[in-house]
């Protein structure tokens, strides 16, 4: 029997302290707080052979906005293809796009571990009229910033047989852009992953990133090694 | 099984302290509101300088939770003369107001409070006496509020810093002298407000912050009010339910928009609850500007209303001990009537609101930030009203007439019809909820055309595309509301001088009488423990006894409260004037 009266009295504590909780979280989320997010309706009328996401699957994020305010926990998608911000929302149903000049950064959580930070840069040159703000995923960030644009090109088409009509279709591909932000501000743009191309943005300092390289035994054709070689020249103080 | 039976206990250990520590967190956040007016009486055409704390009425430290202030001020039948919003930052709020010249004489009220002491009734909030007289009240037979025996020296009794002192250079001064004052170190750091002031004998029951934290509110009598108020961590907060005004019933599930006059189509929406509760966060953006709320999509067979909820509202009546004999204190009255008719008539008042202008670098809540079709009707041929300026400029746009109404639709570009949704139409940046009030608007009214074509969303709002329309002379503001509309104008912050003294040009100029009862005010004033803080200002030609009165709180939560006196002496006398 007492046993019965412990076990009881434990449920309902714990009922108790999960309906506490929950009040508090809603008061917390409040919409009254939050800021709205604007954008067009994004249709996908046309179809490709190939990802024309960065992240097949709808992933939760948080977006800075550029009036400092943060929207939280939305579902959201990246589209290399068009380079916006896909948010779908989970009242209606509906996909958006957001409006790009109003985001400044998001985040992809694909778990508390692993968030994948986008900035949306400029990339605009000293005395070009026209903007080119573009997102761009942020690898490392220091002295030597590394941003990678998830661009999805299309590098051709492909006939395809749709109950006997031929369908011309876009065949699209992930073709990443790299960029490397100086401390001065200013990016270089690597759209391939090359070492030699890579020294010869830094002519005064080749020495020092070939011993880097060859130290840590860096192939920089690799992203992952090329992200250690950014995170690496950042910590050298002689560069 | 031992072993499991431990856990077990443990687990229930944890659940009930859990329980506990959240219930306690739940009654104990609460706040204390603290505010130190320069003096006690004023005449009306007076400024009141004053300084808000708030503070966590646990840790007695500055409150970081509430954003916002609300100071009334309030007459002896409970009426409201002056209703005042003040920013809070990092506990502490200061500015000041002016009174207006056509108070009645008498004992006044000022309550102060935030939002979230709302939840713990009204008892929780400040409550300060003062008493203010007419400038023209010559009978001066109005009644003073009863107060325990004042003796400064009684009042300010309570120092928990018994080593911190309030020293003069002097006791005695001259007219137009410079007084040094040192308050020398503190044991950490604080924040005070500073008020030097002519004494007077007009009856006070001003307490000084340390007995107001001393004795804080009794627990046993707050009744906790049913109806929650979140605490305005980020501005303010607009309540206001929405009713059938056949029925009185309120409406849940009620989507409820607000905009304002803005060369930008601007929103905010809102969804009432099951009380037909909506609340919207007003930031600096709102302050000072007319709000338009509509009720979207409201049946045009129902008489639903916005009814808003006055957040300065007081439902407890004030009952003052009033005495009815001031005889004693009618020298002083005159005496600050003539002071304030002085310094009238030579202008020496401008020090009080010089800065009362804020910065708004707001963001405004715009409806889009993509680009738009923009189309100047100015450039074309002159069109009598804006079906016709459908007709011949926005392709995209069709306006039809249906059962005596116009309607209006856009062409969806990526479908390749008109969409069934409505657009959503903006006037001078104003949600409009009915398109007869753009109708008759021609090219001659109209200044911009912004058209999307695109369906939009705006949060979980979808729209089939915008028109916004600016006029050249605010037309929104002449449109005649529906009855599903709300207009109001929204107040603004009060801000003020957070330092008064008087200007030393007016002390060397020997032709200008210089009559002042407020020589000093100082609403922010930083003591440290190793730097010992010093002020000076100097007197002015009115010879009395003048106190000097400090309250703050440290950084630690250590309330602060110090008062001392000085004379200053001088040959000219005032009464006799």
């Amino acid at each position: 029997m007492k046993h019965y009266i412990y076990i009881s009295l434990l449920f309902i504590c714990i009922s108790i302290n999960a309906q506490v909780n929950v009040r508090t979280k809603i008061k917390d989320v409040d919409s009254t707080f939050l800021p709205k997010l604007t954008g067009d309706f994004f249709y996908e009328g046309k179809m490709y052979i190939g990802e024309q996401y960065y992240n097949k699957d709808w992933m939760t994020g948080d977006i800075l906005l550029s009036t400092g305010a943060m929207v939280y926990d939305k579902s959201l998608k990246y589209n290399g293809l068009f380079d916006e911000l896909i948010w779908l929302n989970g009242t209606n149903f509906t996909k958006i796009k957001i409006d790009k000049p109003i985001v400044s950064e998001f985040w992809l959580k694909n778990d508390p571990y692993s968030i994948i930070h986008f900035k949306q840069i400029n990339l605009s040159e000293p005395g070009n009229v026209k903007q080119k703000d573009v997102f761009a995923e942020l690898r490392v960030e220091g002295s030597f910033s590394l941003f990678v644009q998830r661009k999805i090109s299309i590098i051709g088409t492909q006939l395809d047989y749709i109950n006997n009509v031929v369908c011309q279709y876009d065949v699209i591909t992930a073709t990443p852009i790299y960029y490397i932000k100086l401390p001065s501000n200013q990016y270089l743009k690597l759209n391939k992953l090359r070492r030699r191309s890579f020294l010869k943005f830094f002519p005064d300092k080749k020495k020092n990133i070939t011993k880097i390289i060859r130290t840590n035994n860096l192939d920089v054709s690799e992203e992952s090694d090329f992200v250690r070689l950014i995170e690496l020249m950042n910590n050298d103080k002689t560069l | 099984m031992s072993l499991l039976k431990r856990i077990f206990f443990l687990i229930l250990v944890q659940q009930v302290a859990l329980m506990y520590c959240d219930i306690k967190a739940q009654t104990k956040r609460k706040e204390i509101a603290y505010l130190q007016t320069d003096r006690i009486a004023y005449v009306a055409g007076e400024s009141i300088f004053y300084k808000l704390y708030v503070l966590d009425e646990v840790t007695q430290k500055r409150s970081e939770l509430s954003k916002v202030g609300y100071i009334v001020l309030r007459s002896a039948n409970s009426d409201p003369s002056l209703k005042i919003r003040v920013k809070i930052d990092a506990g502490t709020g200061n500015g000041s107001f002016v009174l207006p010249d056509t108070l009645m004489s008498g004992a006044y009220e000022i309550v102060a409070f935030t939002s979230t002491m709302k939840n713990c009734g009204e008892e929780c909030f400040f409550h300060k006496q003062i008493t203010i007289a007419n400038r023209f009240d010559n009978a001066l037979d109005f009644k003073l509020v009863e107060s325990v025996p004042k003796d400064s020296d009684l009042l300010y009794h309570l120092q928990p810093n018994l080593d911190f002192k309030i020293k003069t250079d002097k006791a005695v001064y001259g007219i137009r002298e410079k007084v040094d004052v040192n308050l020398g170190t503190f044991n950490s750091k604080a924040n005070v407000s500073v008020s030097v002031f002519e004494e007077s004998k007009i009856p006070s029951t001003d307490k000084s912050i340390v007995e107001t934290l001393k004795n804080g509110v009794d627990a046993k009598n707050i009744q906790r009010k049913l109806i929650y108020h979140s605490p305005e961590t980020k501005g303010k907060i607009l309540r206001a339910y929405v009713i059938d005004a056949k029925t009185q019933k309120t409406i849940k599930d009620v989507i409820v928009l607000l905009s304002c006059i803005d060369t930008i189509p601007n929103l905010q929406y809102a969804v009432t609850n099951s009380n037909g509760l909506f609340q919207m966060l007003l930031s600096d953006y709102y302050d000072g500007k007319e709000l338009f709320l509509t009720i979207k999509d409201a049946p045009e067979d129902q008489n639903w209303q916005i009814r808003l909820e006055d957040e300065f509202a007081q439902s407890e009546k004030w009952h003052p001990k009033l005495i009815s004999n001031n005889g004693n204190y009618k020298e002083f009255i005159v005496k600050s009537q003539n002071i304030v008719y002085i310094n009238k008539s030579y202008q020496l008042n401008k020090s009080a609101n010089e800065k009362s202008i804020t910065d708004n670098t707001s963001i405004c809540p715009q409806f889009y930030h993509c680009k738009t079709a923009t189309i100047l009707p100015s450039d074309f041929v002159p069109l009598n009203d804006f079906s016709e300026i459908a007709v011949e400029l926005l392709p995209q746009v069709k306006i039809f007439k249906e059962k005596g109404k116009y309607d209006v639709q856009i062409y969806n570009p990526l479908m390749k019809r008109f969409s069934a949704i409505t657009p959503a139409v903006f006037l001078d940046g104003v949600y409009v909820d009915d398109i007869d009030k753009i109708i008759g608007l021609g090219s001659d009214q109209i200044k911009k055309i912004d058209i999307i074509d695109n369906e939009r969303a705006f949060g979980d709002l979808i729209f089939s595309g915008v028109i916004s329309i600016i006029s050249k002379s605010n037309e929104i503001a002449s449109t005649k509301p529906a009855s599903c509309s709300f207009r109001l104008k929204n107040d603004s912050i009060n801000v003020g001088s957070g330092v008064v003294t008087i200007d030393s040009e007016y002390i060397q100029n020997k032709n200008i009488p210089v009559f002042k009862q407020l020589l000093y005010w100082n609403a922010n004033l930083e003591l440290n423990a190793t730097d010992e803080t010093h002020f000076e200002f100097y007197t002015s030609d009115n010879a009395a006894n003048f106190t000097i009165r400090v309250e703050g709180v440290s950084e630690n939560g250590t309330a602060i409260s110090a008062s001392s006196n000085f004379q200053v002496n001088n040959s000219i006398n005032v009464i006799g004037k």
